[in-house]
């Protein structure tokens, strides 16, 4: 092998949407010179079997992560207030006026959040 | 058009044509398997193998159709005729390089390359054809072959482009395997000597007309990789529509049937 | 961890604690966590090795790639040697981000294992001179290789347990495939059977080697246990080769097959299968590169490593910027 040794190749790291409709995942890393050969190397890598919606491939380096230190201040404390859990007392009140609590499903209008 | 309402003649020639449309995928896989575990990197090994599975997958889609028009036994029409009764083209049997998948492989990647994204390209004219024959079941093969086809495509184009406008030494060595190729390709090119009925029968199109668009697409790459033009791709080492092969073939044809020959009536 | 401080702030006494804390409450580590020296080495060693025994392990089968006895087979057998790459491809990719610190990468991988630092699986340097060869490593070699495999599964490490998850989601269709090669054979002509016992007969020994010694004593060193204490495996050599003959050995003898052991027999005391051991020091010989195709397909790879150097160099100047 020639001088380009060990700058041989980038990491591309690669994601994928199952169905149109699912999100975007990680799947795994590959390496390749540019985007362009990135992609045709991750279709037949990571896709020979399973269905795939669309495909996407990120050059590792253009990925700004978080560091462990910083991952580790993501255990952040309760915020209550901004969850569901912080008024479960609504529930009882509204039965006070004899009322039923918006679920959800009422909340969404009528359709259940499809997963 | 059915099987049924055929006559004697046209069935010979539709079974001509998809003899042609078989061994070209056929033997062309098999090279390709050849390189399994040799590829320039395992990225690429990986990629290069689907679609190796992919061309033998739609050779067998063609073999099934010739069981269906009475030919036999799919098995036994890719793994036991004769070389002289093989109809793909010289180029696509051609030796990956020196040695061979088991001893001392001294492959090349600029004529795998070349040759794959060619074909592929011819492919893709020869598809877009096929998928309106007057053959429904081939039309319908050709239709479901095409969507795998796409990838391939774009595959060996993003190869060839890249090796051509990299190195002085890639480049060189692709130009030297573009013209290894061009020196055959008409082999590819051609519908063999009874294109004329293939044409009447409505089962393809006219074979100046295919040769042309394929010469269009290539004549773009070209032009945009710098590359010049030598006139019409040639035939020199004979044609196989014919049943003419080179040594390269009856190789490959006994190690690819060394197991089945055993016992090809026994379940394997 | 101490409360207020953030994690560059401790010491590297700290790190260490916090990081077997971690491991013990059954976390995940991550490519680009802290980690102890010694458990990144212990892992590289690992890794690299399962990912070029992948690698290398594709070249005994893919010798019946072309040959395969049908259609189908042609396209079955190819399939299974792309996983394995594949896998390699995995394995190497979650290696290489391991030694990304120490200033090393793929190349590196390669020129070890044409150097001979790198080793590779035992059973991969071995001749597989028939179809009964295909069949018997797709059965027996994949099957070794599911189980000590998926006891790897719930690893420390969390790159190595995702592509363990993928892998192994493969062998699945590597073990079908290897099964319907064998009972193919077992059902079909005298001369069949006959390929598949002399298969048998070649393999068996080279399995009872796949798992490793069962202590350290008989090859001088064992790294299993330092993994054993990280979590990033949970079974000894000799729990996975007794679970091997507990999920093999009647499907051998139902077929009518004859393992080459005339002691092999299950104890009802012990709960323990009797057989006869190998010897450690022809494994140790055959993984050192002496086995009786080790140099032949380190030729093989190093060969077509070569020949397409000028395909990577030409590939680097198109590297993105």
């Amino acid at each position: 092998m020639g001088e380009n040794g060990n700058q041989f190749y980038n990491v591309y790291e690669v994601f994928s949407k199952k169905t149109e409709k699912a999100p975007f995942q990680h799947q795994f890393s590959l390496l390749a010179p540019n985007a362009d050969m990135a992609l045709v190397m991750a279709k037949e890598n990571f896709f020979r079997r399973e269905p795939v919606a669309d495909i996407w491939v990120v050059k590792r380096e253009n990925i700004r992560g978080l560091s462990q230190g910083e991952r580790e201040m993501l255990k952040k404390l309760d915020k209550d207030y901004r969850e569901t859990k912080g008024y479960g007392y609504l529930k009882k009140k509204w039965r006070d006026y004899n009322q039923e609590q918006f679920t959800e499903k009422h909340i969404m209008g009528g359709r259940e959040e499809s997963r | 058009m059915n099987t049924e309402s055929m006559h004697q003649q046209e069935r010979t020639e539709l079974k001509e044509l998809i003899y042609q449309l078989a061994d070209d995928d056929f033997i062309l896989a098999y090279r390709g398997s050849e390189w399994l575990g040799l590829a320039p990197h395992i990225e690429e090994d990986v990629a290069f193998s689907s679609i190796n599975q992919d061309m033998m997958g739609h050779a067998s889609m063609y073999y099934h159709l010739l069981e269906d028009l009475g030919e036999g036994d799919a098995d036994r029409i890719a793994h036991l005729r004769k070389p002289e009764e093989f109809r793909n083209a010289i180029l696509l049997e051609m030796v990956n390089g020196r040695g061979t998948y088991l001893d001392k492989p001294d492959y090349d990647w600029a004529f795998a390359v070349v040759r794959n994204y060619f074909y592929a390209i011819h492919k893709q004219v020869r598809l877009e054809s096929l998928r309106v024959s007057s053959y429904e079941p081939l039309a319908n093969a050709a239709k479901k072959i095409m969507m795998e086809q796409y990838y391939h495509l774009m595959h060996w184009e993003i190869w060839f482009k890249q090796l051509v406008t990299s190195t002085d030494d890639a480049r060189q060595r692709m130009l030297i395997a573009v013209d290894k190729v061009w020196k055959e390709f008409g082999g590819v090119l051609t519908l063999g000597p009874s294109y004329g009925e293939f044409v009447k029968a409505g089962l393809i199109e006219d074979e100046p007309l295919l040769k042309k668009r394929w010469l269009n697409r290539i004549e773009k790459v070209f032009k945009e990789t710098g590359i010049e033009l030598a006139g019409e791709p040639a035939i020199e080492s004979g044609n196989g529509r014919k049943g003419e092969h080179t040594p390269d073939l009856a190789e490959a044809l006994a190690t690819l049937s060394e197991v089945y020959a055993t016992n090809p009536a026994s379940g394997w | 961890m101490q409360a207020g401080l953030s994690f560059e702030q401790l010491t590297n006494d700290e790190k260490h604690q916090h990081f077997m804390d971690r491991i013990n409450r059954g976390e995940k580590i991550e490519a680009d966590d802290w980690m102890p020296d010694d458990y990144r080495t212990s892992l590289i060693r690992l890794i690299s090795m399962h990912g070029i025994s992948e690698i290398m392990g594709a070249l005994p089968e893919k010798e019946w790639v072309p040959k395969a006895p049908s259609l189908h087979r042609k396209l079955a057998i190819m399939a299974k040697v792309q996983d394995e790459m594949g896998h390699g491809q995995l394995l190497l990719r979650v290696a290489e981000d391991l030694m990304a610190p120490l200033g090393k990468t793929r190349e590196d991988i390669m020129q070890d294992l044409f150097s001979g630092r790198l080793k590779f699986h035992n059973v991969f340097h071995m001749e597989a001179p028939t179809w009964g060869d295909a069949g018997m490593i797709a059965w027996l070699v994949d099957g070794a290789a599911i189980i000590s495999q998926s006891m790897m599964l719930d690893s420390s490490y969390g790159p190595y347990a995702r592509a363990l998850k993928r892998i192994c989601a493969e062998e699945v269709f590597h073990a079908q495939h290897g099964e319907s090669i064998i009972l193919a054979l077992a059902e079909g002509t005298p001369e069949q059977r006959a390929l598949l016992q002399d298969s048998l007969n070649r393999w068996w020994k080279s399995l009872i080697m796949f798992f490793g010694p069962k202590s350290a004593k008989e090859t001088g060193n064992s790294n299993a246990d330092k993994n054993i204490m990280y979590k990033i495996r949970t079974k000894t050599n000799e729990d996975l080769r007794q679970e091997f003959f507990t999920k093999y050995i009647p499907r051998i003898w139902a077929l009518g097959l004859t393992i080459p052991d005339e002691t092999i027999h299950f104890d009802e005391e012990t709960r323990m299968w009797v057989y006869e051991d190998v010897d450690w020091k022809e494994f140790k010989q055959i993984v050192s590169g002496n086995g009786p195709r080790s140099q032949d397909r380190l030729d093989l790879r190093r060969r077509s490593y070569d020949s397409n150097g000028w395909v990577r160099d030409a590939l680097a100047a198109q590297k993105a910027i």
